[in-house]
């Protein structure tokens, strides 16, 4: 017994600074995931809910969003607001994000406050109260956002088009946040039955990282998320993307001076792939044309050919539907998007023809497992990659694979993703142009202009 | 009551020191050649960062806007043993990260990378190649230059941008912070490979510089890095003292109509330096003004209560001459003038009383979320970046807390009252405001 206590201690001494997830659920089957992290006397506590723009149907698109701003506006006992003042009361910094796939809300509080939060964020799981005077004034300040994130940024607009274009049937054809004409027209009915429907234990995942013990941390959640009543959860139906057969090709103009470019190609995601092999060769694709400073794209089309003043490419592996592949470039000064659109296309041809070399393969496996320490310098960050991955059906530790399963990858194996998916049929074009005129500027008169007053 | 609030608020500070937590030791020295050094010891995980910072941000660009911004951003451009292009793969294949990046002050290089040999000592020795011997190569110079005017050609047509560039302008008129960091395409375009060469020469000196090391390395071997990193750079001398700017002596309505669907809004005058006795009360009640996001009255009043906007805030910018104070906000263009309104309104009520309740529970929001503000290595290095920039007092983030616990309703409004003059502000409009002008 005495040995024991020693040895458990021995190993306790040995334990680093952070430790493995620990996993649970509890009855009413919330999943329950902590980590232990006890550089700082903080905590972050996120909850997910598995909902987001991809469940959407047609003509309440962004409603997600929209539920996730009337989250702060008040329960069957707490005002509207007040739940926001409470945090910041105990020095906390909290808010919520919606994404395709899931809708977050998340604290950052010292740790003597987890008990606080918590029984915060349960009461809003089921005991909202949707209240239409507080939703047309957050309806208002839901289209003021929409207007400063889209609207008035051209290059956000091209990619709403884009994805619309690409994506002809299958839920990431709309805008996170709703087209405009949506947002003007949802109900509080439309949010109450949103909420009833999606908002329960049994579709919420709870996300515990910083100075705690899984033990406190499941008593905890027991205690305030234990009595809430699960759902009956209908996912969405599978509207799985329909075939593509040949370019398509989508322009904008706007108020631009230089233009834009992107093309994307659709690929399965590590969610979505029947091979999980394609998944990951295809997330070595992209590191290798633009995970770094001295990837393809920075070092033959930026500097090299000097093609772009910009280049990237980019794949959300973490993806409940196919995602896209997705390449995009701003011109270099005197260069016409037709030659940018070429040499991009010369890069995933090369990846098909030409297997990448060890060095390069060696370079990314180096970052990957350096960013892995440098990922655990954020008890937030930490929180994020472990809700992420829940919430879209992956292992929660699924990044401390990462690199082991990017290793097993061949140099074969990214030319074969290359040639199945890089496909003129499978491309979507969407190209933004100047549309020549100006923004009208009023010419300023002396001393900075407009009027004095 | 008020006697009760101020003992909670010192349980509160009671209750962080029972939880063991105590704010980061900061150890400090020169280095031979006479650079600064901080140092904070985080042995929990094994990496380092490294943060080297010069006096040499854009208020040092004379009449060459962009000339600092250029000459930053080109170091990792080339030196004599390696390309950028080995320089670029140098860092990416040990896992490193490093960096860039200037402001009107300051001009830093950061380096991240493990700590475990023979990694950390190789990612030294190229930041410190990096630092120390750039080549300023001609063809990088050429490329970065003419990316650069693409940018700033696009940025042109964001009424953002014009909008902040129009409040410092009007807030600084002929003072070197005046214009924008990045240049403007016109004095971009004059840029010249001379200069940058110079500039480098002039300000990336070891007594114009400090060196900012956190991470799991002991003293002795942060006193070896920072003596082999710094210690490649000649001593050089500090920078001269920059000029005070002016304040206005009377307001001053900017409105430029724009094709946009919301109205890009400024409003403020020069708040103060780095290091000022009044920082304290100015702070804490911008915290409560529009500082602290949800539970400030700027939110509640603009977009709680109204609706108007998806963001607004107000901050101080101290600098090592007066920075800004200022709130900023977009809306729809029909409710421009009502937001400005509003904000106008927030600010004088609460320049003439404020609330003891508020007022207590934004201590706590400051107070209680103190040690969040340095819960990881990247934001210790931020804060002893900043002390150590700013020559502020070494205790800096323990004394805060005390001082915030201390201050009155009546201390933070006789601060605001030295220093905000709602009758002298600057107000800037960026939009399609025009249609709603009739109020």
């Amino acid at each position: 017994m005495k040995r024991l206590a020693f040895l458990l201690l021995f190993m306790l001494a040995l334990q680093p600074a952070w430790a493995k997830i620990y996993k649970t659920q509890l009855e009413n089957g919330l999943t329950v995931l902590v980590k232990p992290d006890h550089r700082a006397p903080v905590v972050a506590h996120m909850v997910w809910y598995r909902v987001g723009s991809n469940y959407e149907p047609n003509g309440i698109t962004g409603i997600s969003h929209m539920l996730e701003h009337m989250m702060f506006k008040g329960t069957e006992t707490l005002g509207p607001g007040e739940f926001s003042r409470r945090v910041s009361r105990m020095g906390g910094r909290e808010n919520a994000f919606t994404s395709r796939d899931y809708t977050a809300y998340f604290q950052i509080v010292g740790k003597q406050h987890l008990n606080d939060v918590m029984a915060l964020e349960a009461d809003r799981m089921r005991h909202l109260k949707l209240d239409d005077k507080e939703f047309q004034k957050e309806r208002q300040v839901v289209m003021e956002e929409r207007r400063w994130r889209v609207e008035d940024q051209p290059p956000a607009k091209l990619f709403e088009l884009f994805n619309a274009a690409a994506f002809v049937n299958s839920p990431p054809h709309h805008p996170v946040i709703g087209w405009m004409t949506d947002i003007e027209h949802y109900t509080i009915d439309d949010l109450r039955q949103w909420y009833q429907r999606w908002y329960a234990p049994n579709n919420a995942i709870l996300v515990v990282v910083g100075d705690v013990t899984p033990e406190q941390v499941v008593s905890l959640a027991k205690k305030h998320y234990g009595p809430l009543k699960p759902e009956t959860i209908v996912p969405p139906k599978p509207q799985k993307e329909i075939g593509q057969s040949g370019v398509r090709t989508m322009e904008m103009k706007g108020p631009v001076k230089v233009p834009q470019l992107l093309m994307g190609f659709h690929v399965p995601s590590l969610v979505t792939a029947k091979d999980k092999k394609e998944a990951w060769a295809l997330e070595l694709a992209a590191a290798i044309l633009d995970g770094d400073s001295s990837s393809r794209l920075s070092t033959e089309l930026v500097r090299g050919k000097q093609l772009a003043a910009a280049a990237g490419a980019g794949y959300n592996s973490i993806s409940k539907w196919d995602p896209l592949f997705v390449l995009e470039g701003t011109p270099a000064d005197g260069v016409s998007i037709e030659k940018l659109k070429q040499a991009l296309l010369e890069q995933v041809e090369r990846l098909k023809t030409t297997p990448v070399s060890e060095k390069e393969l060696a370079r990314v496996l180096a970052q990957v497992e350096a960013s892995r320490v440098y990922s655990k310098d954020s008890v937030m960050g930490q929180a994020m990659v472990m809700g992420i991955l829940s919430a879209v059906g992956l292992p929660p530790d699924l990044d401390e694979k990462w690199a082991d399963k990017l290793r097993a990858i061949t140099p074969a194996d990214i030319q074969a993703v290359a040639k199945k998916y890089f496909t003129q049929d499978n491309l979507t074009v969407g190209i933004l142009y100047p549309n020549g005129e100006a923004p009208k500027k009023a010419a300023m008169p002396a001393a900075m202009g407009g009027h004095l007053r | 009551m008020k006697a009760i609030m101020r003992v909670m608020t010192g349980l509160l500070l009671l209750a962080w020191l029972a939880t063991g937590w105590t704010a980061p030791k900061i150890e400090t020295w020169h280095t031979a050649n006479g650079a600064k050094v901080l140092y904070v010891h985080t042995p929990d995980l094994p990496m380092v960062d490294i943060e080297v910072t010069f006096d040499a941000g854009s208020a040092r660009d004379g009449k060459a806007w962009g000339l600092a911004a250029i000459t930053n951003a080109l170091l990792d451009a080339g030196t004599k043993g390696h390309d950028e292009n080995a320089i670029a793969e140098g860092f990416n294949a040990l896992g490193a990260q490093f960096g860039t990046s200037a402001d009107r002050d300051m001009a830093s290089l950061t380096l991240r990378t493990l700590a475990r040999q023979p990694i950390m000592d190789e990612a030294v020795a190229l930041f410190t190649e990096v630092l120390s011997q750039p080549a300023f190569p001609e063809g990088p110079f050429v490329r970065v230059k003419r990316n650069t005017l693409t940018a700033l050609k696009e940025e042109e047509m964001k009424p953002s941008t014009l909008a902040a560039r129009a409040f410092w302008k009007a807030l600084y008129g002929d003072h070197p912070y005046a214009h924008p960091v990045s240049g403007l395409p016109e004095t971009v375009k004059g840029l010249q490979l001379e200069q940058v060469r110079a500039f480098y020469k002039r300000y990336y000196v070891a007594k114009n510089g400090l060196i900012s090391i956190v991470g799991a390395v002991d003293r002795k071997q942060a006193e070896a890095l920072a003596e082999r990193i710094m210690g490649a750079l000649p001593a050089g001398k500090k920078a001269a003292p920059l000029p005070a700017p002016k304040p206005l002596d009377k307001a001053v309505d900017i409105e430029k109509p724009f094709q946009s669907t919301q109205t890009y809004y400024y409003l403020g005058q020069l708040g103060i330096k780095r290091g000022d006795a009044d920082y304290y009360a100015l702070f804490l009640g911008n915290h409560l003004l529009g500082g602290a996001g949800f539970g400030s009255l700027l939110m509640e009043e603009v977009r709680e209560k109204r609706g108007l906007v998806y963001s607004v805030y107000s901050y101080f910018l101290p600098l090592k001459q007066p920075g800004p104070w200022l709130v900023s906000l977009s809306t729809k263009n029909a409710t421009a003038y009502e937001a400005d309104k509003v904000v106008r309104q927030t600010l004088k009520a609460f320049m003439q009383h404020i609330d003891p309740d508020k007022l207590q529970a934004i201590k706590d929001n400051l107070l209680g979320g103190w040690p969040l503000r340095f819960d990881s290595n990247a934001k210790i290095l931020g804060y002893i970046n900043m002390i150590g920039f700013y020559d502020l007092p070494l205790d800096y983030l323990e004394r805060f807390p005390r001082e915030i616990e201390r201050l009155t309703a009546d201390d933070v409004l006789a601060a605001w009252r030295r220093h905000i003059h709602p009758d002298r502000l600057v107000k800037v409009m960026v939009g399609g405001f025009k249609a709603s002008k009739a109020q």
